[in-house]
């Protein structure tokens, strides 16, 4: 996004709503940061510039992803979808995405606040990949992958920055304290925050597993947090 | 997609904040799945849902109801959302989409232990569940708590943290209402998540 500095009367007002604090006020004329913006489009929906002087360009590659990750009206080139991830489980009793016995992780970096690079990004999935995680087929970053086997990120991409970009990949309940003890190691090495979770399927007792798994390794999780509560139709095959 | 998770904040704040995310699954039942979206917004509102929107189009507060509904196609492959204040008004919102038997999947964000008993209290047994291990990695570069409660409850980032302190400072400076101003950062959420209601109640703490 940038700002037309022949139309821009300084009035400030578009300041506070960039997530990133990217616009700033320069030889008395707001400017966008090109390398901390992450194109967003939110000053621009905002309506907060009362002489429209935003201007959205068509973006080359790649930084087109910045779009792509950080503005959910955008659909990802890659997938065709928007947002930043999948269905993930929030459909599992229709596609059985995530199996009994197999837990879901997903990363997601630059939430809240910060934004991210998708060198942090590279860093944690080389590390996940090493321990063996499958990374989700359709998520948008697994896309970038240059290598899905080891997580390493397209080399053009690794200086572009989202809102936020979420790693999504399965692993059998098994390797998950070796999965979750890689994470907090590798995530020492990034420059940004992600946040984290866990999906497992309830148990016909209403317990879930990764829960008791969590609180035995002293992991913290909220309190609240999301419940697919089983309504879609059709039911996969053994879903029921 | 983990927009509805990851929402910070006290138990009793939580307490008012339910988030339902209606969808279809690709290549399996989008098929005249119009109507069922329209379905799910009129059983919201009749509810009391405190802010609904569709994840492709925008939210009651910039698109308005009718437009929503207007938007929707017969095939149509989205996520919609409807947000609720209190747990009687959720309960009831359970108990008509699973009455209404549509067999689109139904996603519940609250507190584990108020939903399991929703869902109990209906017949209904849960899936899936998806857990916040919370954030990691550069904590330090994170506003503080009190920010963190409100703009978690966007979870596409659209809501800067600067944009919540400006608003907390109308707030106490007597400009606005806690209430307005929580409608106007509702309106940046474009997927209809944010829960005003909520937010009013952390901007006005916010603003002693």
């Amino acid at each position: 996004m940038k700002i037309d500095p022949e139309l821009c009367i300084a009035c400030e007002a578009c300041i506070v709503y960039c997530p990133m604090g990217a616009i700033s006020m320069q030889d008395d004329v707001a400017a966008v940061d090109q390398d901390e913006c992450v194109e967003c489009g939110i000053c621009l929906r905002s309506g907060s510039c009362p002489v429209d002087a935003f201007v959205e360009e068509k973006l080359p590659w790649p930084r087109q992803i910045r779009a792509e990750f950080s503005n959910p009206l955008v659909p990802h080139h890659s997938t065709g979808g928007g947002g930043r991830g999948t269905e993930e489980v929030k459909t599992n009793e229709v596609t059985g995405r995530l199996k009994p016995g197999w837990l879901a992780l997903a990363v997601e970096f630059g939430r809240p606040v910060t934004g991210a690079r998708f060198r942090d990004v590279d860093t944690v999935a080389q590390a996940l990949a090493k321990v063996g995680v499958t990374f989700e087929p359709e998520n948008p970053v697994t896309a970038l992958m240059a290598d899905p086997k080891t997580g390493k990120m397209r080399d053009d991409i690794m200086n572009e920055k989202a809102l936020s970009a979420i790693i999504e990949c399965v692993f059998p309940r098994e390797k998950a304290p070796e999965v979750l003890k890689t994470l907090q190691e590798a995530v020492k090495k990034i420059d940004t925050v992600c946040s984290v979770d866990l999906a497992d399927l309830v148990q016909p007792d209403e317990s879930v597993a990764a829960e008791k798994m969590l609180d035995e390794m002293g992991i913290f999780h909220r309190i609240n947090g999301k419940n697919n509560v089983g309504l879609g139709r059709p039911r996969y095959k053994g879903g029921d | 997609m983990t927009h509805t998770l990851h929402r910070s904040g006290t138990e009793e704040s939580l307490r008012g904040d339910f988030v339902f995310l209606f969808m279809t699954a690709k290549g399996y039942n989008t098929a005249d799945s119009g109507p069922k979206f329209k379905k799910f917004f009129e059983i919201a509102k009749k509810n009391n849902a405190v802010n609904m929107g569709d994840a492709s189009f925008g939210n009651q507060f910039t698109k308005g109801f009718d437009n929503i509904l207007g938007n929707i196609k017969k095939d149509y492959m989205t996520a919609v959302h409807a947000v609720f204040d209190n747990e009687e008004d959720a309960a009831r919102m359970l108990k008509d989409v699973k009455e209404a038997d549509m067999g689109l999947s139904l996603v519940v964000s609250g507190i584990f232990d108020r939903v399991k008993g929703m869902c109990q209290n209906h017949g209904i047994h849960r899936h899936a569940a998806t857990y916040s291990l919370g954030i990691w990695g550069k904590t330090e570069k994170l506003p503080p708590d009190e920010v963190l409660n409100v703009i978690t409850m966007c979870g596409h980032g659209m809501i800067s943290a600067a944009r919540v302190n400006a608003m907390a400072d109308e707030v106490r400076a007597g400009r606005k209402s806690a209430e307005d101003a929580a409608k106007e950062l509702a309106s940046q959420c474009d997927c209809g998540i944010f829960n005003p209601s909520r937010a009013a109640k952390l901007l006005a703490a916010m603003a002693k």
